[in-house]
């Protein structure tokens, strides 16, 4: 005998999925044509058309708790076929927006991200902590007896003002929050998902799960099954790689102190030295993908989909990073004084805000796109195999 | 975009990768170290520059600078190339190791003598 469900629509929800990109939601009366063309859809839990309605409803619970969300990569086929013009694909990023808002914890920082007239300050507290670190440097350096020892290996003006040895610590220290505040969102998130589930639910194992989800994702196998919008998986590859390289680059050099490879080391490379071309070359990955993505939204823009600001907010973010990066370089090998110094000043800025407010912009889709994955592959919702069309309903007990 | 495609953009980004690692661990193998630290001789016979070394190591075109402009308004004092080459006896010994290991050309000499 099934319990009576009261509807308990959460309106406050609504407005923001309708403000967020959704605008068009209302135009929806379930023909459920969007699960039928999209494919990535599957016959057990097909969507977006259950989304459109909960969405309607303002049921933030189930959204909440919807790995299919997560699913979608936006590719438009849904949206180019709705008779209604009601842009499935469009509400489920809004509501992917929402759920990363829902989740963010501190909340209140994935409100700021979300609005516009929080920018002012968003960025601003990067540049008066990275001011502080600057300001604290010659007091720690007493206090520990490192001062003018730290950076006998770097022949780099930069150093003088912010050595290595203070920017490691520095985001060092934000990045373990940063992890710290996305595993919060994501114990949520996959609590929500378990509750949403039958009891009792076969769930397959967590480490095949895993390597196939991660295999999916440096493939992006899913990704590239759009019809509408193909250029899409390329454009992402190249962003993604392109940091893959810079993040490698990164890593090389923040450990290099206590990496065996690398007993005599000085910063900055020489420009034709593996590291630094990989980095440039990563660089410019990015950048190329970035371009794709501009002129991708602008097509879309010209068919009546909508890029939120969240979209305009993390890709301003990650051309800030390239863009400034590269000036950076470019001001060094000009010796450009005291420029470089702002240039590399603001370079950190824009990093902070890339990295640090992961957990609360769009750039969390990295973690909570990834675990929606492995959900989707243990529940069976998803198959792992790279075949197409082979549609099966999920195993279920209980 | 199919997928054979995705896998070899995906096939030429790791190759791309891995390049560097490979040539920092060929380095450290065969070269003796895959840093790139250059080697600076000490002079012998002294152990104190004309200025602090940190001041040395980041200033030490903006002093040059300097000299040069005060030579440029007569007044020449006994600090120069003639000071630095008391104890770095040869610029490829010294300030070309550093210029070429962080690839900077160095302008200098192509007006003023350095024997």
């Amino acid at each position: 005998m099934p319990q009576p469900y009261t509807v308990k629509p959460d309106s406050q929800f609504l407005r923001r999925v309708l403000d967020q990109g959704g605008a068009d939601l209302k135009q929806c009366f379930q023909c459920a044509t969007c699960s039928a063309v999209c494919e990535l859809s599957r016959d057990g839990t097909p969507f977006p058309r259950k989304e459109m309605i909960w969405a309607q409803w303002g049921l933030k619970d189930r959204l909440l708790a919807d790995p299919d969300v997560w699913l979608c990569y936006q590719c438009d086929d849904c949206s180019t076929h709705c008779p209604r013009g009601a842009r499935p694909g469009d509400v489920l990023a809004a509501v992917r927006q929402e759920v990363i808002q829902e989740y963010a914890v501190p909340r209140f920082l994935g409100r700021w991200l979300s609005q516009p007239r929080y920018l002012p300050l968003a960025l601003l507290v990067p540049v008066v902590l990275l001011g502080l670190a600057m300001l604290l440097r010659s007091p720690i350096e007493g206090a520990l007896g490192i001062s003018g020892r730290t950076s006998e290996k770097i022949i780099y003006a930069y150093s003088n003002l912010l050595p290595h040895w203070l920017l490691i610590s520095f985001f060092g220290l934000f990045t373990v929050a940063t992890v710290v505040a996305m595993v919060a969102g994501v114990r949520r998130f996959w609590g929500a998902m378990r509750a949403a589930d039958p009891d009792g639910q076969a769930l397959r194992p967590l480490w095949p799960s895993i390597t196939a989800a991660l295999k999916d994702i440096f493939l992006h196998s899913h990704f590239s099954r759009c019809t509408t919008e193909q250029g899409r998986s390329l454009a992402h590859l190249l962003v993604f790689y392109g940091f893959a390289a810079l993040s490698l680059v990164a890593f090389w050099v923040v450990t290099a102190a206590i990496n065996p490879l690398t007993p005599r080391f000085a910063y900055p490379f020489n420009f034709w030295s593996p590291w630094r071309m990989l980095a440039n070359l990563g660089g410019l990955a990015v950048l190329a993908g970035c371009g794709l993505m501009i002129r991708d939204r602008v097509l879309r823009a010209a068919r009546g989909g909508r890029s939120s600001y969240a979209d305009w907010l993390l890709l301003g973010t990650v051309l800030a990073v390239v863009l400034t990066g590269l000036a950076s370089e470019a001001a060094h090998y000009a010796r450009w004084d005291p420029h470089r110094h702002v240039i590399y000043f603001i370079h950190l800025v824009c990093v902070f805000t890339l990295l640090m407010y992961l957990p609360y912009s769009k750039l969390a889709h990295l973690v909570y796109r990834a675990t929606a994955m492995v959900y989707a592959i243990r529940t069976g919702r998803v198959r792992p195999a790279e075949d197409r069309g082979d549609g099966e309903p999920p195993a279920q007990s209980g | 975009m199919k997928a054979l495609d995705n896998k070899a953009v995906v096939a030429v980004a790791v190759v791309v990768m891995l390049f560097p690692v490979g040539y920092s661990l060929v380095a450290s193998v065969f070269a003796g170290g895959g840093g790139n630290e250059p080697f600076l001789e000490r002079p012998q016979g002294h152990d104190q520059c004309i200025r602090p070394t940190r001041y040395m190591r980041f200033h030490h075109m903006d002093l040059l600078k300097r000299l040069r402009d005060e030579v440029r308004e007569g007044r020449r004092g006994d600090e120069g190339f003639d000071r630095c080459r008391e104890c770095h006896t040869a610029r490829e010994r010294f300030c070309d190791r550093c210029h070429h290991a962080v690839n900077l050309e160095l302008g200098c000499y192509q007006c003023h003598y350095y024997p």
